[in-house]
């Protein structure tokens, strides 16, 4: 399933879901960014129309042509995620807002790895760590849901949901499990 | 079983107040319920989950962090807990290893953009 949040470039700042409504959107600011990135490139593209260009110039277009390339199906799947957007109901638009910006007190997930290493860690740390953190709560949240409709129960989750979905996801190796020591020779 | 003695032991020292004396993990403030509750809404569950199995989802992200913790200090530059680490620790799982490098990628260009718009403030 494709993750709607690695499209945006936007979507890396986690706001507290205290749900403040407040959209400081910095979506312009992409666009613009893009397309003088790709002009710049063609320029460079210009000034190379030689019949025989050496090859570190061949690589450095391949490189440039993979680039555009990428940059138009991110502007590609960019597009395509406005026009749902767009349709959305408002209860999907409550969720999906609810979905970006929910994320993991910084402070408190610092605190919480401070006191198990002794020393500090770097602010980088504790962004990829709230980031893995939200992945991992989805992973078990969205194979709660599935056991939940499996089971022919209804949302809200309950407990018993929960167990069975890191059940499964343990068996599957997608969560941690420090329950079975690995001994190698015995 | 050892081990399993030893989470509740472990659990005492993260407790902020001092209440939880003889069961460590009911006993301890809850770190995540707002933030969680609202995770909870978006990735698909009820607008107002139940209390339990918000407790649940938090027991398991702090057993989730507080493992990556671990083996994060026991690979690369021991007793410390670096990015590469994590990103190594990572690798097998696609979807957590997109999002690292996406958030890093991310913050990077924004460090950049906020330190050229300073520096352009700056000189005007």
């Amino acid at each position: 399933m494709a993750d709607p949040a690695r499209v945006r470039p936007e979507a890396g700042r986690p706001e507290p879901g205290e749900g403040s409504c407040s959209s400081t959107s910095s979506e312009p600011a992409a666009k613009p960014r893009s397309a003088a990135a790709a002009a710049a490139e063609e320029e460079e593209e210009e000034g190379s129309s030689s019949l025989h260009p050496s090859p570190a110039k061949k690589l450095k277009m391949e490189h440039d042509k993979k680039k555009e390339k990428r940059q138009k199906v991110d502007e590609d799947e960019i597009q395509k995620m406005q026009v749902l957007v767009s349709s959305f109901s408002e209860e999907q638009l409550n969720r999906y807002e609810m979905y970006r910006r929910s994320a993991f007190p910084k402070a408190a997930i610092k605190r919480l790895i401070q006191s198990i290493t002794g020393s500090s860690v770097s602010q980088n740390v504790v962004i990829a760590m709230s980031g893995i953190s939200k992945v991992f709560t989805g992973e078990i949240v969205e194979e709660a849901l599935d056991v939940c409709e499996k089971w022919g129960d209804k949302p809200p989750l309950q407990p018993k949901h929960m167990r069975e979905a890191v059940r499964r996801l343990r068996s599957r190796e997608q969560s941690p499990n420090t329950k079975h020591k690995h001994i190698l020779f015995h | 079983m050892a081990e399993e003695e030893d989470d509740p032991g472990f659990d005492e020292d993260l407790d902020d107040g001092g209440n939880g004396v003889d069961s460590g993990q009911g006993k301890r403030k809850r770190l995540f319920s707002k933030e969680l509750r609202c995770m909870m809404y978006g990735f698909g569950d009820d607008q107002n989950p139940y209390t339990e199995s918000v407790d649940i989802l938090e027991d398991l992200v702090i057993e989730f962090i507080t493992e990556m913790t671990h083996k994060a200090m026991s690979i690369g530059r021991q007793g410390r807990v670096q990015v590469e680490d994590i990103v190594f620790l990572i690798r097998k799982d696609p979807r957590k290893f997109a999002r690292v490098k996406d958030l890093l990628t991310m913050n990077e260009e924004l460090k950049k953009t906020l330190k050229a718009f300073d520096e352009a403030n700056y000189g005007s």
